[in-house]
């Protein structure tokens, strides 16, 4: 019996670096690798701090302007409020075992997902190739991700 | 003589008697009228009297007010009768004991003088000035609205408490247990639905009230609730019973002859690096009653994720599940 018939294709693209907004697109596409489903990332504009050495570990959670958030956004946006927020929700992810966003770039590039960085983000921010994470591929325009992502479902985060 | 006659003189005798019974009763009547007489004679001035008495009296209450309450009170319990039902009458009388007990404890002094202090404050309703969010502000600095938002803060949270009592307990009613009998009956044909192969969750499962969530469990990492085991047979193969998604419907039944068949068909080759994977799975499953996801084997055998996706190309933790004859693993990590 195999596990997905036709062989299943998906492209998530990340355009937000807050650590509430890396994670979905990051367990997406590992629990896509572990379906047996290819999986490719595009990390663009805020996205790009996901994959961005001196930023990885100190994504913050923006609470101010989250109708989810049960803080009001008065309060939320006071300086400090983001990274005590991040603090809170890596805690919380560390009693659940999930790993961090570092690791979890790892698990995915070891698990075959394609990590690639955009490159007109890239401009826009002064960014270097090394400036990013090992695990990024390559640094490719949004054309180029597309003609990679043929057949795929897209996903935007 | 005449018979008869002989037969009259004691009734004469008798006659005379009785007669003389009667007037004794008449003197007694007599008498005794003449003493009524005298007690009316005697009583009417005290009675007028009385009447007076009774009746300034009554005016003074009328003047009171009395009456007036009597009657409003009337009125009240008229209304009272017209409002509440036999039923709520019953109620009542098992809460009675409740209402003592709240009257008893609302009627302690020192909460007689709060509330007597508070009404104060409305009573000089007139002379309060309306204040903003900055009075508001400014006027938390009083130690006495520190100490009445502290009151009421209590107030609120055991107000809370109750509530939340209320509302479990309502939970707990006829029609809420009937739902979730139905939210059951719905589950089982959702689970009967997968083991036949039908992956999607049909609209009946959609509009099903959804059973509480239960609160996560702290143990092996998941974001996802395990998928409800199917124990439904969905085929037999040389003797051996599957689950739709490939499980064995019975782990017990696993063998290590099984086990190379499956992978044949998964097209995997089995060797010693596989069988460490494989023989971990059946040992966890067998601690935890859950598969191991792909974290839980490289965090245990210290393979590393690349070297699982080697193993096993295409996704790992489930084929080397589906090899050890359990159930998919959950979690998303």
């Amino acid at each position: 019996m195999s596990i997905a018939t036709p062989k299943r294709k998906v492209a998530i693209i990340a355009s937000h670096g807050g650590l509430d907004e890396a994670y979905p697109s990051l367990i997406l596409a590992n629990a896509a690798r572990q379906s047996g489903i290819d999986a490719l990332l595009f990390f663009t504009f805020w996205g790009l701090d996901i994959v961005t050495e001196s930023k990885v570990d100190h994504l913050h959670m923006n609470l101010a302007g989250n109708a989810s958030s049960n803080m009001p956004t008065i309060i939320a946006g006071l300086p400090g409020m983001e990274s005590l927020a991040a603090g809170m929700m890596k805690k919380q992810m560390a009693e659940l075992d999930l790993p961090s966003v570092r690791e979890m770039l790892q698990i995915l590039d070891e698990s075959g997902a394609a990590l690639y960085g955009c490159e007109l983000a890239m401009k826009m921010f002064k960014r270097t190739k090394e400036e990013l994470v090992p695990q990024v591929k390559d640094v490719i325009t949004a054309g180029d991700f597309f003609d990679l992502s043929e057949g795929a479902q897209i996903i935007f985060t | 003589m005449d018979p008869a006659r002989i037969h009259h003189v004691p009734t004469i005798t008798t006659i005379d008697g009785k007669l003389d019974e009667l007037s004794r009763q008449v003197a007694y009547l007599t008498e005794r009228q003449r003493k009524n007489e005298e007690l009316i004679a005697e009583m009417t001035p005290i009675l007028k009297l009385v009447m007076a008495t009774a009746t300034t009296r009554l005016d003074a209450l009328e003047k009171k007010g009395y009456f007036a309450f009597g009657r409003e009170l009337a009125r009240v319990g008229e209304r009272v009768v017209e409002g509440f039902g036999p039923g709520d009458v019953h109620e009542l009388g098992d809460a009675v004991v409740s209402i003592l007990e709240t009257v008893r404890a609302m009627t302690r002094p020192e909460v007689l003088a709060i509330a007597t202090e508070a009404t104060a404050a409305i009573q000089n309703v007139d002379q309060t000035e309306p204040i903003g969010l900055i009075g508001m502000v400014r006027a938390t600095r009083d130690d006495n609205v520190q100490k009445g938002m502290a009151v009421l803060m209590d107030l609120m949270r055991h107000v809370g408490r109750a509530a939340s009592l209320i509302s479990e307990r309502r939970s707990r009613s006829p029609m809420e247990q009937k739902r979730q009998r139905l939210a059951k009956v719905t589950g089982a044909k959702k689970s009967a639905k997968r083991a036949m192969g039908v992956e999607r969750t049909t609209a009946v499962t959609a509009k099903a009230p959804a059973p509480r969530e239960a609160p996560r469990a702290p143990g092996p990492p998941t974001c996802a609730a395990p998928p409800s085991r199917s124990t439904v047979v969905a085929a037999t193969i040389d003797g051996v019973d599957f689950a739709a998604d490939g499980s064995l419907v019975d782990p017990s039944a696993w063998t290590r002859e099984l086990a190379l068949k499956i992978a044949e068909a998964e097209g995997v080759a089995l060797e010693a690096a596989q069988w460490k994977v494989i023989d971990f799975a059946r040992a966890d499953f067998a601690e935890h009653g859950a598969s191991p996801n792909i974290r839980r084997i490289t965090q245990a055998t210290g393979l590393a994720t690349k070297d699982l996706y080697a193993l096993f190309p295409k996704a790992p933790a489930r084929t080397a599940a589906r090899i050890a004859g359990l159930p998919k693993p959950a979690g998303c990590i």
